[in-house]
């Protein structure tokens, strides 16, 4: 993006949606990204995929720890605190 | 200083989603924000501004505090919301896509070679709205001339809304 | 024994990135709690203790990998062409009217009913995309949007650049995005 840029395209949007939820985009960057996001649904549409998908992704969670690895890891603490 | 601002329907921010307290009878209370140019703050047009941002409702609104001009906004850290501007109602939306969608068609047309597939391009986004044929008939026009064109197509934009919503400039 | 249960599992799944199977990245945590143990008396607290543990794990999991022919190519970001967030075909071509528009909007999730978007299904389509990235997409995805990590949090456990980080991210981000979409569509 050059700093004669007047507007952005589609194109261009989705690869700086993660800097504009980072909040990573210069002032003017974020001002251009914002015009674009005005006027076209396309992009709002896929900017709130994103923020689902992270969403969804946040959901997510390991599942509770193993027995046998818990077991293992007390057994480990064990040890130590005996050396 | 007094500026403009557009909100969505529901009477939230465009970007944040933030919940403006309405004018209802006089001004609405004052809303304060950090300013951090595009961060924070709170954001408003100049009537030159008002193509870039047209959305559902516009709002008088009056800015205190540090004021920051921008090339096409200008932030606050105070500001309330004065008083809607009623002209601004679906009609005169319509009427404004419209214009817009004429403009652009006639630039396409009268290009030499014509862009027929800008042209093409004209009718189907009318259902979107004022936003998107505003951008389109700045984007033939800067198509045919370069980016001077697209500054004055957005300047025309600017005066026919300043006219016909009768704002002071 | 909170700490350890608060930290396992994002342990495991670190680990994991660096090593092939589950069973080594479970011997590397184990290694690692040993590294952490053998070391807290000489921890200055000049970093967080989620941030130190996480050094530890990161170098006991490098050492491991490259035994077993297996590290994070960080280093394979700097500058390359990338891969695009969004298949190129949906947008309009650079010759065409509206260059770079959408040849086809991207669909509304909003309007989607609401336990289909919050679903069982939706979550192991994720599960799924996710484990499907490469090595470092995973990692840091994993850290900042599974475990919410801060960025700083995972440049400095990882030694890597905000930027390098970031890209990590979009990428990853984009991936899973593409997946649920086409879960969607069908």
């Amino acid at each position: 993006m050059t700093e004669f840029s007047k507007h952005l395209g589609c194109q261009e949007v989705v690869e700086l949606v993660t800097d504009y939820l980072e909040g990573t985009l210069t002032p003017d960057e974020t001002t251009l990204f914002e015009q674009h996001l005005n006027f076209c649904g396309g992009c709002v549409w896929y900017l709130e995929q994103m923020q689902a998908t992270i969403a969804t992704v946040g959901r997510l969670r390991e599942e509770d720890i193993p027995v046998e690895a818990r077991e293992r890891l007390l057994a480990t603490f064990r040890n130590w605190k005996r050396s | 200083m007094i500026a403009y601002k557009f909100l969505r329907r529901d009477g939230a921010s465009v970007f944040t989603h933030f919940r403006w307290p309405l004018p209802n009878g006089g001004p609405g209370p004052w809303v304060e924000a950090q300013v951090a140019p595009c961060r924070s703050g709170i954001h408003a047009c100049r009537p030159s501004d008002l193509p870039l941002w047209v959305n559902d409702l516009l709002y008088e609104i009056e800015l205190d505090g540090d004021i920051a001009e921008e090339p096409t906004k200008v932030v606050a850290s105070r500001g309330r919301l004065f008083r809607r501007i009623d002209a601004w109602d679906d009609e005169l939306r319509a009427s404004y896509t419209r214009m817009c969608a004429d403009r652009a068609l006639k630039l396409a047309q009268s290009a030499s070679p014509p862009l027929a597939d800008w042209a093409a391009v004209v009718e189907p986004s009318i259902p979107e709205g004022p936003a998107l044929l505003g951008f389109v008939a700045a984007r033939i026009s800067e198509e045919i001339s370069g980016t001077s064109a697209y500054d004055a197509e957005r300047g025309r934009q600017a005066d026919w809304l300043t006219q016909r919503l009768k704002l002071s400039r | 024994m909170g700490v350890v249960e608060r930290y396992h599992a994002t342990m495991i799944a670190v680990a994991h990135t660096y090593v092939r199977t589950r069973a080594s990245a479970e011997e590397v945590v184990q290694d690692a709690w040993l590294g952490v143990l053998n070391g807290l008396d000489r921890f200055e607290g000049r970093s967080s203790l989620k941030t130190w543990i996480m050094r530890i794990l990161v170098k006991t999991a490098l050492t491991r990998g490259a035994r077993e022919a297996r590290s994070v190519p960080f280093s394979s970001l700097a500058g390359d062409g990338g891969e695009p967030a969004v298949s190129p075909e949906r947008f309009r071509g650079a010759n065409d009217a509206f260059p770079g528009h959408w040849t086809r909007y991207p669909r509304d999730w909003q309007s989607m009913p609401e336990d289909v978007l919050l679903g069982h299904e939706t979550l192991d389509q994720a599960l799924e995309a996710i484990d499907r990235l490469p090595e470092a997409q995973r990692l840091v995805i994993t850290l900042r949007d599974v475990y919410g990590w801060t960025a700083d949090e995972v440049c400095t456990a990882l030694d890597v650049s905000n930027g390098n980080q970031r890209v990590l991210l979009h990428r990853a981000r984009s991936r899973v995005r593409t997946a649920l979409e086409r879960h969607f569509d069908d």
